[in-house]
Parts: structure tokens; C-alpha cells; sequence
């Protein structure tokens, strides 16, 4: 397993536009994904409950992999969201 | 006529027209349970009218990319889980899971501290009756009794609703629930019409095909307005988009000099009405949001929800732009109805502003919370006046990071790298400035206030009137080594005073170098052109000569070119 820490920018935190963004990279990746706000787990593929953690700006988050491919899905989820998540 | 009040505006302008009520569709669901050899049958009508939900969002996704995020929500893993347990454990048919289901996250989303956040709670809602229409074959509610120019009133509407609408005929939007960051006012904000939320008990005072009006400067509903009135209003809505023409003309022309020295403009305001008003001229934002009125208008001490409110609605109307709010400046002459100032013999020089507030720290922190709970909302500065020592400053700063601890630790969302400012208008601040440089993001010179402390001259005093004079050498002067000590610590200099309205003044403090001009706001489209076509450096080359000036005389002939 591996795991890093990211800040959130967007203007309104993870509101459903960036977290569906979100939710599609998710999908496209082989991992087991948790992302962790608050002490509140949540998986990333479904946006419903990416949404129920009420990420906002500014929030510092962790993202764990585990999988085969869990370094590079780490380092695609980081940069994602570092740039925006589209927005 | 009926006129009824609103608060929530997002949109700018005026509107006539009939109303056009949105009904919300209607679905009765049937609670029957289900057998045990139904139940495949029930998940299979649930995949299948996600499916349809899906190839219609495909399409809609075309036009607005909020429907890309529904196709995602359609398809939720956690939506689908949700609506299949309830179906396979409790025997419920697909509708009646879906409603439940549906229901568990609108209320989850309700419950999110955050307005963003709650306003997804309309998504969900839009997500799961789409569904719900494909599992009863219901078809779409299509707006085609929709020929004329009209204003849409709802108790809300959802991001397929407004997508069925034909804009073209659409001149303003009224919703019964809503808040500013809802779908329909970021809408109404791209089209520029306007918009009000959260009018409540609209849909009991309007009915189908009523004529109303929508003032969004004055925040008014006329209901049934009389012929003259919808004359006066024609009228207004032409003036108001001749207005905004100009404005948009002259607001993107850059503010710089005719040699590419960049210059910020701003108002200075004392109430929401004021921003509105602010708004409509070319500002980069508002360099003095006097907070007073809130105090002055109120009985009692505004509570910190009150100001919240205030100054969150100050931050949504400025859209990102710059909002400094400086703290509570009573005393002096401003007084309160509700609180008893004991009789001073110099009330200038006595128990004011930023004195009273740290001897009343609770006072204070009920207006730094409220500040920075509104700081999410928007590009919050704070400002604090009258300070004369860097003990002043440092209580106040270690107050406002009291604050912050506070919100903190209540998980409220604020803006933590909020900047934080002092006025620039005792000669003790002169002074100090270079060490006060060090301990603030920006000044702000108050020249009002300076001019008469530096003078010693009461500003109000007409007998002396002729003795008042912010040309004097020794406040320029005064103003020029403020500048600079600000520069050499690399902070932006304000100037908040109406001087920075004077058009020779402007010009000569742009080539002391200040950053930021504050007046009030009408005066910034003039102030606008005089700066464009001044040359900054050549107003630097006269700089010299006019800061050696002796006398209030010598300076204004050496500037009478300008």
C-alpha cells in the first residue's frame, strides 16, 4: 500500500463537478483506493460518498493506493487533483 | 400593486414580464412490497431506467457539462447499492427503493455545513426523479407553453428543468428555495438576468400569467405594477443597460498608464446598497468596507451571525474581487443609540475604534469571527484603524488568531491566509511605519484622519476650514515616507481617503508610487480615465521638486500642469 498527503484548491472544496472528475480517473484505475478527510474513509469511486466527506478547500487529504499498480495510480490521483480536477 | 422585499440576489438589472409558474411534477409510488421471485425482476427495471436516465443525460451533457456530472451520479455505486439492498433484503419495489434511497442522500447532503455543498442536495434530487420517470414512463416536463418573454417562478428548479426551458423567452427567474450558489443563479448570472432566491411564499402571492417586475437594485417583486410604473421601468432598464455598456467598455480597458504602470481603483462603501451601486462602476474591488452601519443601524450589538450574513453577501456580490473590511471605527463622531459613550472633551483624540475594541475584546471577537467565517466566501482583507503601536497591532493580531484557533477547532471553514492590514492615519503610524511594515500585508493611509492629526486642525471646525489642507508639505510628505517604508518590506499601500479622488492628487500619488486608489465609487470612472492618460514617470521626475516644497502654494503651482 501506498499513501500521500495533498491539499484540495478548488474554489468551492470538492463540490460534484471535480469530485465526478475524480470518480472517472478512480474508475480508470486498478487499485483499491481510500481517501482519508477528517478520519472520515471514503472511496473515491463512488461519488456519493467522495461527496458525503465534505471535502473543502484547503482540506489536506490522504489518498491510499493498493494494487499492482498502486505507484502510478498514486502519483495520476496526486496530479489530478494538484490541477484542478478540470476546473 | 403588491410589492414584496427579497435578500438573496445574484443577478443584476431589472425584468418585466408574465409569470410562468414551474409546477413540480407530481409521482404517486406505489409502497406495495414485492415476492421473494420479483425481486430480479425489480432490479432489472432499475438497471434499465438508469440506462435510459444515462443515454438522455449523454445528450444533455452537450450543452451543459453539470449533466457530465449526473451521468456519474446516475451510475453511482452507492446509489446503485442503496436502491438493489432495499429492493433484495426488504421487498420494496424499484420506485419505492429509489425514493428511499434517494431521499438518504438528499438529507445526507442537507447536512453538510457547507452552502455549496447542501446546494448538491438539488442534483440528487434531479438524479433520482429522472430515474424515477423512466421507471413509471413518465415523459420529461417540457416547457412548450412557453412563447412569450416571461419570468420563471418555482419553488426550485433543478439543472434539467432549467434545460428544458427555451431561454430565449426567459427574462428573469424567481425561486421559493435556493441560495446563491444554487444551479439557477449561476445560470441567471452567465445569461445577466436577474435572478432572486429563497423568496419565501412567492408561489402564494403570484399566479400563472400575472405581470411582475423584478428590481434587482432595489431587491423588489412589484406584483400587478399600473401602466405608469411599467413605463418608469421601461425606462430604467433601458438607462441601466446604456449604463452597463459604458462601463463594460471602459472596465476592460486595462488601468495602467500611458507608460504600462499598473494602477488598482476601488470604492469605499458603508452598506450592501453601496456595493450594489459599487458593482456597476470599473472597480477592482472595494478598498474600505466601513463596518459601522451595521452597528449604527441596528438596538443592540449585531450578533456574529448578523454580520456573517452581511459580510458573506458583500463577499458573493464582489465575485472574487477584493473586499477590505475594516473593523469597527465608532467614537469620534459616530455614536450608538444602544450604548452610552461617556462625555469626552476630545472625542478625536478619545475612547474610539480599535481602543474601544481591545478594551471590549468580546466586542471585537464577535466581529473578527464573523469577518472570518465570510472570508470563505470570497477575498476577504482585514483592516484595523487608529492603531498608534505595535502593542496595538500585536493584541489585535493575537485576537484575530484567537479567532482562528476558535473556528479551527469548530471545523468552520475559513480563509487562512487571510491578509491583514492597518490604517495609516495618526502621525504615529508615520512614524512607526517601517516597523509596522514588517508586521502587516498592506497599509491603507486614511488621509481624512491624518490630515487632521498631522495639522491639528478639526476637519468638522468651519471657522478653520481654510486651514485644512492634505496638499499640505507635511502630509504629503508624511504620505510619501509611508509609501515607501511600505515598498521596503514589499507590502501594497493603499490610500482610502477621498484625496485619491482628486485628480491632480491621483496623479501625484501615482508617482509616489502608490498601488491602490479607494474613493467612493462614482468617482472611479473618472479617476480612471485621468490615470490612463498620465504618464507615470513623468510625474516621478517632478516628484522631487514637489516633496521640497514649502508651502501649500509652492506645491499646487508646481502640480498646475498636471
Amino acid at each position: 500500500m501506498v499513501k500521500s498527503s495533498i491539499t484540495v484548491t478548488n474554489e468551492s472544496g470538492l463540490h460534484l463537478r471535480p469530485a465526478s472528475e475524480l470518480t472517472k480517473l478512480s474508475h480508470s484505475l486498478n487499485s483499491d483506493i481510500t481517501i482519508i478527510h477528517k478520519d472520515q474513509k471514503v472511496n473515491p469511486k463512488s461519488v456519493l460518498n467522495l461527496m458525503s466527506a465534505g471535502i473543502t478547500k484547503g482540506a489536506t487529504i490522504e489518498i491510499r493506493c493498493e494494487g499492482e499498480s498502486e505507484i502510478e495510480d498514486l502519483q495520476k490521483l496526486l496530479a489530478a487533483i494538484a490541477s484542478g480536477l478540470g476546473e | 400593486m403588491i410589492k414584496v422585499s427579497v435578500s438573496k440576489t445574484t443577478a443584476k438589472g431589472y425584468a418585466t414580464g408574465q409569470a410562468y409558474i414551474v409546477r413540480q411534477q407530481e409521482v404517486t409510488i406505489d409502497q406495495n412490497k414485492i415476492t421473494q421471485q420479483e425481486v430480479q425482476r425489480e432490479i432489472y427495471r432499475y438497471e434499465d431506467a438508469v440506462l435510459k436516465a444515462k443515454e438522455e443525460l449523454k445528450e444533455l451533457a452537450k450543452k451543459s457539462p453539470i449533466f457530465e456530472a449526473h451521468m456519474i451520479l446516475v451510475e453511482d455505486m452507492m446509489l446503485y447499492d442503496g436502491v438493489v439492498n432495499k429492493i433484495k433484503d426488504e421487498f420494496n419495489n424499484a420506485e419505492a427503493a429509489l425514493q428511499r434511497t434517494g431521499n438518504e442522500f438528499v438529507e445526507m447532503f442537507e447536512n453538510i455545513d457547507d452552502e455549496y455543498m447542501r446546494e448538491r442536495a438539488t442534483d440528487m434530487k434531479d438524479v433520482t426523479f429522472r430515474i424515477m420517470r423512466h421507471l413509471k414512463g413518465i415523459p420529461e416536463n417540457a416547457f412548450l407553453n412557453m412563447t412569450k418573454p416571461c419570468i420563471v417562478v418555482a419553488n426550485d428548479l433543478t439543472p434539467s428543468e432549467v434545460s428544458q426551458m427555451n431561454m430565449k423567452f426567459v427574462v428573469g427567474l424567481i425561486t421559493q428555495e435556493g441560495g446563491i450558489t444554487s444551479h439557477v443563479s449561476i445560470i441567471a448570472k452567465n445569461m445577466g438576468i436577474p435572478c432572486f432566491v429563497g423568496v419565501d411564499g412567492i408561489l402564494e402571492k403570484v399566479k400563472s400569467d400575472d405581470i411582475i417586475i423584478m428590481d434587482a437594485l432595489e431587491s423588489e417583486i412589484l406584483i400587478h405594477p399600473d401602466e405608469a410604473t411599467i413605463n418608469l421601468y421601461e425606462k430604467s432598464a433601458i438607462a441601466y443597460s446604456q449604463r452597463q455598456q459604458e462601463i463594460k467598455r471602459m472596465g476592460n480597458l486595462p488601468s495602467v498608464t500611458v507608460d504600462q504602470r499598473k494602477f488598482c481603483l476601488c470604492g469605499n462603501v458603508g452598506s450592501l446598497e453601496d456595493i450594489k451601486q459599487a458593482i456597476l462602476q470599473p472597480i477592482d474591488g472595494i478598498g474600505l468596507f466601513r463596518s459601522e452601519f451595521l452597528y449604527m443601524e441596528k438596538d443592540h450589538f449585531p450578533t456574529e451571525q448578523e454580520q456573517f450574513d452581511a459580510y458573506q453577501n458583500a463577499a458573493l456580490l464582489l465575485e472574487k474581487k477584493e473586499l477590505i473590511i475594516r473593523t469597527l471605527d465608532i467614537g469620534g463622531d459616530k455614536k450608538l443609540k444602544y450604548y452610552e459613550f461617556m462625555n469626552e472633551e476630545n472625542p478625536f483624540l478619545g475612547y474610539r475604534a480599535i481602543r474601544i475594541c481591545l478594551d471590549q475584546p468580546e466586542i471585537f471577537k464577535t466581529q473578527l469571527r464573523a469577518i472570518l467565517r465570510a472570508s470563505a466566501y470570497g477575498n476577504i482583507k482585514i483592516m484595523f484603524p487608529m492603531i498608534i503601536s505595535l502593542e496595538e497591532l500585536y493584541e489585535a493580531k493575537r485576537i484575530l488568531e484567537a479567532c482562528k484557533g476558535e473556528l479551527t477547532k469548530e471545523e468552520i471553514d475559513f480563509d487562512k491566509d487571510i491578509k491583514v492590514g492597518m490604517m495609516i492615519e495618526t502621525p504615529a503610524s508615520v512614524f512607526l511605519a517601517e516597523d509596522f511594515a514588517k508586521e502587516v500585508d498592506f497599509f491603507s493611509i486614511g488621509t481624512n484622519d491624518l490630515t487632521q492629526y498631522i495639522l491639528a486642525v478639526d476637519r468638522g471646525n468651519q471657522k478653520i476650514a481654510t486651514l485644512y489642507n492634505t496638499y499640505h508639505p507635511a502630509v504629503l510628505r508624511a504620505i510619501y515616507h509611508t509609501i515607501l517604508s511600505g515598498h521596503k518590506q514589499g507590502i501594497l499601500v493603499g490610500m482610502c481617503g477621498e484625496f485619491a479622488s482628486d485628480k491632480k492628487a491621483a496623479k501625484l500619488l501615482l508617482g509616489m508610487g502608490l498601488d491602490e486608489f479607494s474613493m467612493s465609487a462614482a468617482e472611479v470612472a473618472d479617476v480612471k480615465y485621468e490615470l490612463r492618460k498620465t504618464s507615470f514617470h513623468k510625474v516621478q521626475e517632478m516628484l522631487n521638486e514637489v516633496l521640497n516644497a514649502s508651502s501649500v502654494e509652492e506645491v499646487l503651482n508646481l502640480i498646475v500642469d498636471l
